[in-house]
């Protein structure tokens, strides 16, 4: 009978926290968002604030915008990632500095990665400072502005600064984990290279690479620093938008920052569902032999 | 029909020469099977059959015409590979089908070619299966299926049942013969399994250390051993050194007659199930004493000794002799093989 | 064959450039003293950054100890509560296993902000805001599914057959958590500590925001500098940052490499 508590007992601490810190935390942000806020005094629950956050066009062009940054970022580091893993891999240098410090990014936090970017894009930075050199441009202000613009090419590219390494990384371990016997099988039935990739390598890989897309998805979605450090001022990505709500020094303006959290938080948790429902998708060819 | 031929295949690898120059021809339609121990280089010859590998010199010939420069993809050699590598994230009928929309074949086509293999390898009901759900003589069939449906020039296997149990060996045996016989495709079967070698094939060739040994049907490999290399690898075998004399094998044990005159200092080869063993004396023979005894159920394995000699017999169980036990020792030495002594 | 292997090249060799000639920036920004538009390389050199970070008087020092003890501490304690979360998962089979796995990996996804802004109220309430306790509770949310997640699979190879026969040939439980189970997990044990120390260390948001200014750790103190576009300044802080990081991850190394001598068990 003890046996069958057990595996719940190891769970107990791990939960502890989840429960108290992580699901108590959204529990607590769905309620003020509801204008449940009793230290304010806002004791009535309504859907006022969602009414008004959701027709807000101010928030509809934020909420476009961060999709907007988040999938063009994780879906070009999704693609360059892969590409990286596979040259990498063909070209059989295993071993070596190369092979190590490409994922030197995925221990630099953001907030470098979005210092990098400043470095090197804007208009005094070393990409204008070459071109200057070679002549295409004589003088600053000829270099396009490439962070805090509308576009969010600063931001994209921080993203991708992160993201492609991370992929890079996961892609390459499950790559080198492929039976090279399955490449030979394909082969010696008439598949060409640039088949077997498709037909082979690719469907195998799929599960971890959709579960890494899913992850630096919904990183970039929610994540703070580099839109606060690089975004424009308008629109700004949701994160940020949530932060000026939240410390506005009138509290009766948090639900509206609650709510914003809650539209992340709702997004973020239909991309769990997603990722939970791709990986039984694969399950049934799992081995990896 | 496609007829194999390889001239003088040689490989190497990290200075290791695994392949010392393969000279082997497969008549059409035939199976053959290259039998010898793990890392003889048996694979290897099949994969540069394959041109997984290629050669480090020689030539491999299809019907007269030399295809080492042609690339894998286009040989139309198959290998069924002895852990099968189903693409475990296709279903029974895309595995079959993989290698007919490679080539590009027309869907329609390719839907009759796939019934056509699924009948053939009896996989009904089978088809939306994945590879995980399969069982080992499933999968073995799918992996033929898959090497068939592609219509290759030879067919190649690799150790194809060494992943099965003993029961399900011997019929999957069974059935691929069949269909080899029914289709009359060529085909090589790689093998360390002499016994396999022996049921399966037309003709065996023995591989050794990257050569082949000797080449012949099975009851010539196996009757008449080119060399003890070749006779020990069919099984463990006694050798009395001695000298051929006007007619008669002279050794320790005494004179016996033979028909043999080759060579003057010979090794007379005899296997443990040749010597007969009685308790009395009894025509031309000699004594020796049991020094153990090994019950297997329908036969018994003794060791003995004679004139300081070690011999092992291999007897049925009817008469049954204890240790230590004196016992008279019959050989025919009419039919025994002869190999040239080696200097000693 | 042999041509698309050079295209291989060329694109990896490439694409590894561009991800690290930043950091070569990075470097070179660090030790400027002048740099003006449009020169390509800086007119003069100069250590100020790095005597600001090492000067006693700025606290610097203080703030990169008080970092580094912290996310050592969020470390050990996400390990220590993720051992028997992740053989739960990874050895058991029991009701709403999936559900729990589920919901141990969600932080990954679901945003901090979002986490961070709803629990602050209940932190102050508790005093937990702007303490160093807060802020390694807080720490541990967003490493808990990278470490169980990692220790699942490790787990997951392992099995419980290992112990079982330790068990079998006499050992206590505890010995046999010592002497067998830690030894085989030891590569995944490192894998997953140098991942939670990184995640810990960068963390700057939450931080920010349940440590409210009183908890400063090197995000922090360098986040206004890339704000204000003091290039020098940041670039040093990002430097000591890696460095710092990298030191780290290496002494993670040696220690369990020390511990357990060999580490042929398995590769995780």
């Amino acid at each position: 009978m003890l046996k069958k508590f057990k595996p719940y007992v190891m769970l107990a601490p791990v939960m502890f926290i989840i429960l108290g810190i992580f699901t108590m935390g959204l529990a607590l942000g769905f309620f003020q968002s509801l204008g449940y806020f009793p230290a304010v005094g806002l004791k009535e629950f309504t859907l006022r604030y969602y009414k008004e956050v959701l027709t807000d066009i101010g928030f509809l062009d934020s909420l476009k915008f961060t999709l907007y940054t988040s999938f063009v970022s994780s879906t070009l580091a999704l693609i360059i990632g892969v590409l990286l893993a596979y040259s990498i891999f063909q070209s059989k240098s295993r071993k070596g500095v190369l092979y190590t410090i490409y994922k030197l990014p995925v221990i630099v936090p953001h907030s470098i990665a979005a210092l990098l970017v400043f470095n090197v894009l804007t208009q005094s930075g070393i990409l204008a400072r070459v071109l200057f050199y070679l002549g295409i441009i004589s003088e600053q202000t000829q270099f396009p502005s490439l962070i805090f613009d509308q576009n969010g090419i600063g931001i994209i590219i921080s993203y991708l600064w992160k993201g492609i390494p991370f992929i890079a990384m996961t892609v390459y371990t499950v790559l080198s984990n492929i039976n090279d016997k399955l490449t030979d099988a394909a082969l010696n039935l008439g598949a060409n290279r640039r088949q077997v990739f498709w037909k082979i390598l690719l469907p195998l890989l799929m599960p971890s690479i959709l579960s890494s897309y899913i992850i630096i998805f919904a990183f970039s979605f929610g994540a703070f620093e580099i839109p606060y450090l690089l975004g424009p001022t308008s629109p700004k990505l949701l994160p940020v938008k949530a932060y000026i709500e939240y410390i506005n020094p009138d509290l009766s303006h948090r639900p509206y920052s609650m709510v914003i959290n809650m539209v992340l938080a709702s997004y973020s948790l239909i991309l769990v569902w997603f990722y939970s429902k791709t990986f039984k998708l694969f399950s049934k060819f799992d081995e990896i032999s | 029909m496609y007829k194999i031929e390889l001239k003088n295949i040689s490989k190497v690898f990290e200075n290791k020469r695994v392949l010392k120059g393969i000279n082997l021809i497969v008549n059409e339609g035939e199976m053959l099977s290259l039998l010898g121990p793990s890392g003889c280089g048996k694979t290897t010859t099949l994969k540069i059959i394959a041109g997984l590998f290629s050669p480090d010199c020689g030539d491999i010939l299809f019907n007269g015409k030399s295809i080492v420069n042609i690339p894998v993809e286009k040989r139309g050699a198959v290998i069924v590979f002895q852990d099968y590598l189903l693409f475990p994230h296709m279903t029974v009928e895309e595995n079959i089908a993989f290698g007919l929309k490679m080539a590009k074949i027309k869907k329609p086509k390719r839907r009759v070619k796939v019934r056509e293999m699924i009948d053939l390898v009896k996989l009904d009901g089978c088809e939306k299966k994945y590879p995980s759900e399969l069982s080992g003589g499933q999968k073995q069939r799918v992996a033929i299926a898959r090497a068939l449906a592609i219509e290759p020039k030879v067919l190649l296997l690799d150790e194809p049942f060494s992943n099965l149990d003993t029961r399900l060996r011997e019929s999957m045996r069974i059935f691929v013969c069949d269909i080899q016989k029914k289709l009359g495709i060529t085909t090589i079967l790689v093998t360390h399994d002499k016994e396999e070698a022996l049921l399966t094939s037309h003709r065996v060739a023995v591989i050794l250390d990257g050569e082949i040994k000797q080449i012949g049907t099975p009851a010539e490999v196996y009757e008449k051993p080119s060399s003890p290399l070749v006779a020990d690898f069919f099984g463990e075998k006694n050798y009395l050194e001695g000298e051929i004399i006007k007619g008669f094998f002279v050794c320790k044990m005494g004179k016996f007659k033979t028909g043999f005159d080759k060579y003057p200092r010979v090794m007379a080869m005899i296997r443990p199930e040749e010597i007969e063993l009685t308790d009395s004396e009894e025509g031309s023979g000699f004594w020796g004493r049991i020094l153990s005894k090994q019950y297997a159920g329908d036969k018994i394995y003794y060791k003995l000794s004679a004139n300081d000699i070690q011999l092992k017999c291999m007897a049925n169980s009817k008469n049954m002799f204890e240790a230590n036990q004196r016992v008279w020792l019959k050989i025919d030495f009419e039919k025994t093989i002869f190999f040239k002594a080696e200097k000693s | 064959m042999k041509k698309n292997n050079y295209i291989f090249k060329i694109t990896m060799y490439l694409l590894i450039f561009l991800l690290i000639s930043p950091l070569v920036i990075l470097v070179i920004w660090s030790f400027v003293r002048i740099w003006p538009w449009p020169n390509l390389l800086p007119r003069d050199y100069g250590l100020r950054g790095f005597k600001h970070v090492l000067d006693p008087s700025t606290k610097s020092l203080r703030v990169l100890f008080l970092s580094v003890g912290l996310s050592s501490l969020v470390t050990l304690c996400t390990l220590l509560i993720s051992i028997p979360a992740a053989k739960a998962l990874g050895v058991y089979e029991f009701r709403g296993k999936g559900f729990f796995k589920m919901l141990i990996l969600a932080p990954i996804i679901v945003p901090p902000v979002a986490v961070a802004m709803g629990i602050h109220i209940a932190f102050i309430k508790l005093g937990l805001a702007n303490t160093f306790l807060g802020v390694v509770f807080v720490h541990l949310v967003p490493c808990i599914p990278y470490a169980v997640r990692i220790l699942t699979n490790v787990f997951e190879i392992i099995g419980e057959s290992m112990e079982m026969q330790a068990r079998v040939l006499g050992a206590s439980p505890l010995q046999t958590f010592i002497k067998i189970t830690l030894p085989l997990m030891a590569p995944g044990l490192l894998s997953a500590g140098s991942l939670v120390f990184i995640v810990s260390l960068s963390q700057y948001f939450l931080t920010f925001l349940i440590g409210g200014g009183r908890i400063i750790t090197l995000p922090m103190l360098m986040f206004p500098y890339i704000q204000s576009g003091d290039r020098m300044m940041a670039s040093t802080y990002s430097i000591i940052f890696i460095v710092t990081a990298l030191i780290m991850l290496l002494i993670m190394e040696r220690i369990v490499r020390n511990y357990y001598k060999e580490q042929n068990y398995f590769y995780i």
